[in-house]
């Protein structure tokens, strides 16, 4: 467990908010593999079961039940032509969530535009955005209309990566990343698609109005269950000096 | 069974066969009948299987068709000709075809003039360029002669309509079948024509070959085995070197250890521009495409009168209007010089070309011969080739070519066996064709002499493969790509739309993706994507011969700065340069130890001038210049040998380096080098670097590394399983992985419509390969990718050997200290590194880099201090 902010502390890819006893995750994008068969990587299957695995021993960690569970966006990778197992999948992890908690807060992401008819079968809230105490917490691709009163931004999105590199070896890590938006300080959940590592913040062009400039945010890499890495600022990664 | 044919027959035997038609035609246009029509027509006339190897020129193309149209001919005049494919012409390039059914029509058109009556004999074209509309004229009419490529020609075999006419084909013609044998697509083409056997019968197949040896491997390659296990019977004809040949090395200066680089360049560019000039039209090969560009700019800057629109390059990224129109202008006499890479090497008819120059070293015997060969294209001409050299390396590599062309001494090819992800989708054509039992597929499969060894174990996991067993139950329908009922034995396709499916991803050549270099707005070459995946900021890495530093990307183009003289931070393994042939490099070896032994008695320089000048075939400063790079290494060093292999333990510039001079070529010292670096990363749990070239190699790490340690420890292991596990872990699998995974059709490049649907970004090979390793490290798939490496690329078989001589002490060891780079090793070290064989895992290393980020900024974090 490493604490990213007062009051917040990262365990495995969630972020936890201790007061509140609540957990936020973000960006699953179950049927990732399904869509990639759809497009032509005919690649078996181990992303839901995979998830699943690791969402448990996060449950099993944290040891208590959770006030609530916050996924903010995209917790499926596609809809449209998606089949019987897939459905299945999603509703899996979210009666596994309801083991956990009596409260499901799903936020919209800009890839599950049929999310409401899930929703209203399982009597799960979903919103734009969620605000708590100092927290606003959202998908993070689009400005929020009105002015953010909170002091912290928390949000998804992105999939926020960082390659570590000796100049021979180049591995991504999924991370957390930390920094500034206007006044407000801003924080990015790295993505539980365990099938890819995800967006590498510092030579890939980033697509949320929020990171125009992430050369001053500090990275946390989350290489493997709950180990969290500090790297530090980002345009310092891998210099030579 | 295969044997030669020794005596060939008379013009008058010849002529006897022969319609009278065909005969005075044959007359009119010819004075006699070129050596390989000789010996062959007669042969294809009896429908006897015949592998001719003969230069181009030599009316080879002829030799096959000439019995084929006799026979057509004489059909056609008794009314007997039928709307069918009588004869399949395959030819690895499609511009080749284009060629042959000019050379085809108009031989025909000729005999109609004659008798001045046409005799109805249709001849098309099939390949990937053919529109729907002339594939619906041929379903129409049927051409008697199909001319084709190896893709093609599976195509049909799964289209219902043109199986109907090929169901009697009586003659397979496979143009530069040693093109073919040698890589995926022959490989594939075998199991097509087994394909074909089984719907049309038993054929004649005529292969038509360079120069190759063993040439008995390639007859069996095209012949194939009966079912009843035995060798099915082929004829070879070996017509080469009946051309006269003229050859020679040329050294720009006589020594070239000691000179500058612009040195270098200002005296090659003035012999290359004087041959030009002394010459009608010169055709230069250079290996490399950015080679290409380079000569040609540099001829135009250097001699502005000389070369303006007389001078083209000719490479595989410019378009393919522009390759035509050079060719087109070649063939015209238009051009006074064409400068390609490897591009001009296959037989499309170019004209008029006087002289060849090899730029650089072609690496095989072979290759130059058929390089050479472009030159003088007519029969009676005489061939001319020269060897202008690059480097040291190049220059001894350059001889012995020389000598063993004037010795007739071919090196070997290679014919890969047992490929799992052409098998598979092979396979799958052969179900979507019809509903067979398995054992009739396994024995069609097994007389192609590439998968007379296939084991059953191997054949019974790609079936599981394709019926989709690695998923789970329900969503077999997504992965399953035949169905097998084991009650029945039978096997079929699965889904309605595998026809379409398999045709649109049909092929063995991998579908790659390239990002443009671009230094400015000037490109300069591609790269693969992966390979841009991999690059930071600042990263220099090599791109035709020259260093760049890496900028930025955009889309499909990176920008670079050019950073000449610095060492690559990045392997160069993704430039695919042609490999020194083994029996090359071995006969390198021989010429080092008599070089050697000479030395060693302190014999004269004038004795050893004269030995090499008798060896070799060299003169003048090509001579001195070889004499003087081995004195050099003499006498700072030793000469080493096949049996005496030198390892140099270099420490130079901070680094500890440990040369290994062996000469055997890049594919078995990529394996030495893997195999020795993995047992020194687990000695002494490190990571190692590795470079390689053809003549040797080093392993570089933080502190020295003793020779004795590493090849001890090699004896005792076996060097297969080594060597599975030292590449487990490199890019080279997981590329090579990607393009078995694509040829297994488990990533297809159309899919329902989508090119390419699903960018590559999103799937990295990384992906890919994890994924596989879960369903089991013994996946059908994989295991073809492990080979590919082990076998195609590399060559685990030779290294055995030369580990067994180490072994049983025939070969040994000797350890040398040095502080600069002796002569020998100059070329390695300057080059940067190759690969590196990890240690650690990858959690591991990101330990190890979070370890030294917490150094650097000093501290740990501390999250109220850190912002705010």
């Amino acid at each position: 467990m490493v604490q990213i902010h007062p009051g917040l502390e990262i365990i495995d890819l969630g972020l936890y908010l201790v007061k509140e006893n609540i957990i936020i995750f973000s960006d699953f994008h179950l049927g990732y593999e399904e869509a990639m068969a759809r497009g032509g990587v005919l690649l078996p299957r181990y992303q839901f079961k995979d998830t699943e695995e690791r969402l448990k021993k996060i449950f099993e960690k944290i040891g208590i039940k959770l006030k609530a569970i916050i996924i903010t966006g995209d917790l499926k990778h596609e809809f449209g032509t998606i089949n019987r197992q897939e459905w299945r999948d999603v509703n899996s992890i979210l009666n596994l969530f309801g083991e956990y908690t009596d409260k499901i807060i799903l936020l919209k992401g800009n890839h599950d535009p049929l999310l409401p008819s899930i929703v209203k079968r399982k009597g799960i809230t979903l919103r734009n955005s969620y605000r708590l105490k100092d927290f606003l917490i959202m998908h993070g691709d689009i400005l929020p209309k009105n002015e953010v009163k909170e002091k912290v931004i928390i949000m998804g999105h992105e999939h926020p990566a960082i390659s570590v590199s000796d100049g021979i070896t180049t591995e991504r890590v999924k991370s957390f990343i930390k920094g500034k938006w206007k006044d407000k300080i801003i924080i990015v959940l790295p993505s539980f698609n365990l099938v890819t590592e995800g967006t590498d913040v510092k030579s890939d062009r980033l697509l949320s109005p929020f990171l125009k400039d992430v050369s001053n945010f500090e990275a946390f890499a989350v290489p493997e269950f709950d180990k969290v890495l500090y790297f530090g600022k980002i345009k310092n990664l891998n210099s030579k000096q | 069974m295969v044997e030669y044919k020794i005596n060939p027959n008379t013009d008058e035997e010849i002529y006897n066969l022969l319609n009278p038609i065909v005969s005075n035609w044959f007359r009119k246009k010819f004075k006699n009948f070129s050596p390989p029509q000789t010996f062959a027509v007669k042969e294809i006339h009896n429908r006897n299987n015949i592998l001719v190897s003969a230069p181009t020129g030599s009316g080879k193309t002829l030799t096959a068709f000439l019995s084929v149209i006799n026979e057509l001919i004489t059909l056609s005049e008794k009314g007997e000709l039928e709307d069918k494919v009588y004869c399949i012409y395959i030819s690895p390039l499609k511009a080749l075809a284009n060629d042959v059914e000019k050379n085809l029509l108009e031989p025909l058109k000729e005999m109609a003039d004659i008798v001045e009556h046409k005799f109805g004999i249709r001849v098309a074209l099939r390949t990937g360029d053919t529109t729907p509309h002339e594939r619906n004229k041929m379903l129409k009419k049927a051409p008697h002669i199909m001319i084709t490529t190896p893709e093609s020609l599976a195509l049909m075999l799964v289209a219902p309509k043109f199986r109907a006419l090929l169901k009697d084909v009586k003659w397979t013609i496979i143009d530069e079948i040693h093109a073919l044998a040698t890589n995926k697509r022959g490989t594939h083409l075998a199991l097509s024509l087994e394909r074909l056997q089984n719907l049309a019968g038993a054929f004649t197949r005529i292969g038509l070959s360079a120069t190759v040896s063993p040439l008995e491997d390639v007859a069996k390659y095209l012949v194939g085995i009966n079912n009843n296990g035995k060798e099915r019977d082929c004829i070879i004809v070996n017509a080469s070197f009946d051309k006269n040949i003229d050859l020679k090395v040329l050294c720009p200066v006589d020594d070239l250890v000691d000179v500058t680089q612009a040195r270098l360049d200002k005296t090659t560019y003035r012999m290359l521009h004087e041959l030009i000039q002394e010459h009608k039209t010169t055709l230069i090969f250079t290996n490399t495409r950015a080679a290409t560009e380079r000569v040609v700019h540099n001829l135009k800057e250097r001699y502005p009168k000389d070369y303006t629109l007389n001078i083209e390059a000719h490479h595989s990224s410019l378009s393919k209007q522009s390759r035509l129109k050079t060719e087109e202008r070649l063939k015209n006499g238009e051009l006074k010089c064409v400068v390609c890479s490897t591009s001009l090497e296959l037989g499309i008819d170019i004209g008029y070309v006087d002289l060849v120059v090899l730029l650089g070293s072609p690496k095989s015997v072979s290759r130059a011969l058929q390089r050479i060969g472009r030159s003088g294209h007519k029969l009676h001409d005489r061939i001319k080739g020269r060897f202008l050299v690059l480097d040291r390396d190049d220059m001894l590599e350059d001889a012995l070519i020389l000598k063993n062309a004037i010795e007739k001494r071919i090196d070997n090819i290679y014919i890969p066996e047992n490929c799992l992800d052409v098998l598979s989708q092979q396979i799958y054509g052969m179900a979507i064709e019809q509903v067979d039992h398995i054992e009739n597929i396994f024995a069609t499969i097994k007389r192609c002499y590439s998968y007379r060894n296939l084991s059953r174990d191997d054949f019974s996991n790609v079936i599981k493969y394709l019926t989709g067993d690695y998923a789970e139950l329900e969503l077999r329908h997504v992965y399953a790509k035949i169905w097998y009922d084991e009650t029945t034995g039978n096997i079929g396709k699965r889904g309605k739309l595998a026809r379409v499916l398999y045709a649109t991803n049909i092929g063995t050549i991998p579908d790659e993706s390239f990002v443009t270099v671009k230094l400015g707005d000037q490109p300069i070459g591609k790269i693969d994507e992966d390979f841009l995946y991999r690059m930071r900021r600042g990263d220099v890495f090599v791109l035709g011969g020259n260093t760049y530093q890496y900028n930025f990307s955009r889309g499909m183009v990176a920008q670079v700065v050019a950073a000449p003289g610095r060492v690559p931070t990045i392997p160069s393994w993704f430039s695919d340069m042609l490999p020194l042939n083994y029996e090359l490099a071995m006969s390198i070896q021989k010429f080092r130890a008599l070089v050697g032994e000479r030395f060693s008695k302190y014999k004269s320089k004038e004795e050893i001038l004269a030995f090499i000048n008798e060896y070799l075939y060299v003169e003048g400063s090509t001579a001195e210049a070889i004499y003087n790079y081995f004195k050099e290494q003499f006498d700072y060093a030793e000469i080493p040998t096949a049996d005496r292999i030198i390892a140099e333990n270099l420490y130079f510039e901070g680094k500890h380096y440990l040369i290994f001079h062996t000469c055997f070529g890049r594919r078995v010292n990529d394996v030495l080098s893997r195999a020795l670096a993995y047992i020194y990363s687990k000695l002494h749990h490190t990571n190692i670097i590795v470079s390689i070239t053809d003549h040797n190699f080093y392993l570089q790490s933080s502190k020295r590394l003793g020779a004795a340690e590493g090849i001890e420890q090699l004896k005792k292991e076996n060097l297969q399983k080594l060597m599975e596990l030292a590449v487990d872990k490199t890019e080279i699998l997981k590329r090579r992985f990607r393009h078995c995974a694509g040829r297994s059709l488990m990533i297809l490049r159309n899919y329902k419509g989508q090119r390419k649907a699903v960018g590559r970004q999103q799937v990295s090979s990384q992906i890919l390969i994890n994924a596989v390793k879960r369903i089991s490290n013994d996946f059908p798939i994989l295991k073809e990718a492990r080979r590919e490496v082990l076998d195609d690329l590399m060559d685990v078989k030779n290294a055995d050997l030369i580990l067994d001589k180490i072994k049983n002490g025939k070969s040994y060891i000797k350890e040398i200290e040095t502080k600069i780079p002796s002569p020998f090793a100059l070329n390695l070290i300057a080059r940067g590194f190759s690969d590196i064989i990890k240690m650690e895992d990858r959690l591991e290393f990101i330990k190890r880099m979070h370890q030294m980020t917490l150094a650097k900024i000093g501290q740990k974090y501390k999250p109220v201090k850190a912002i705010s």
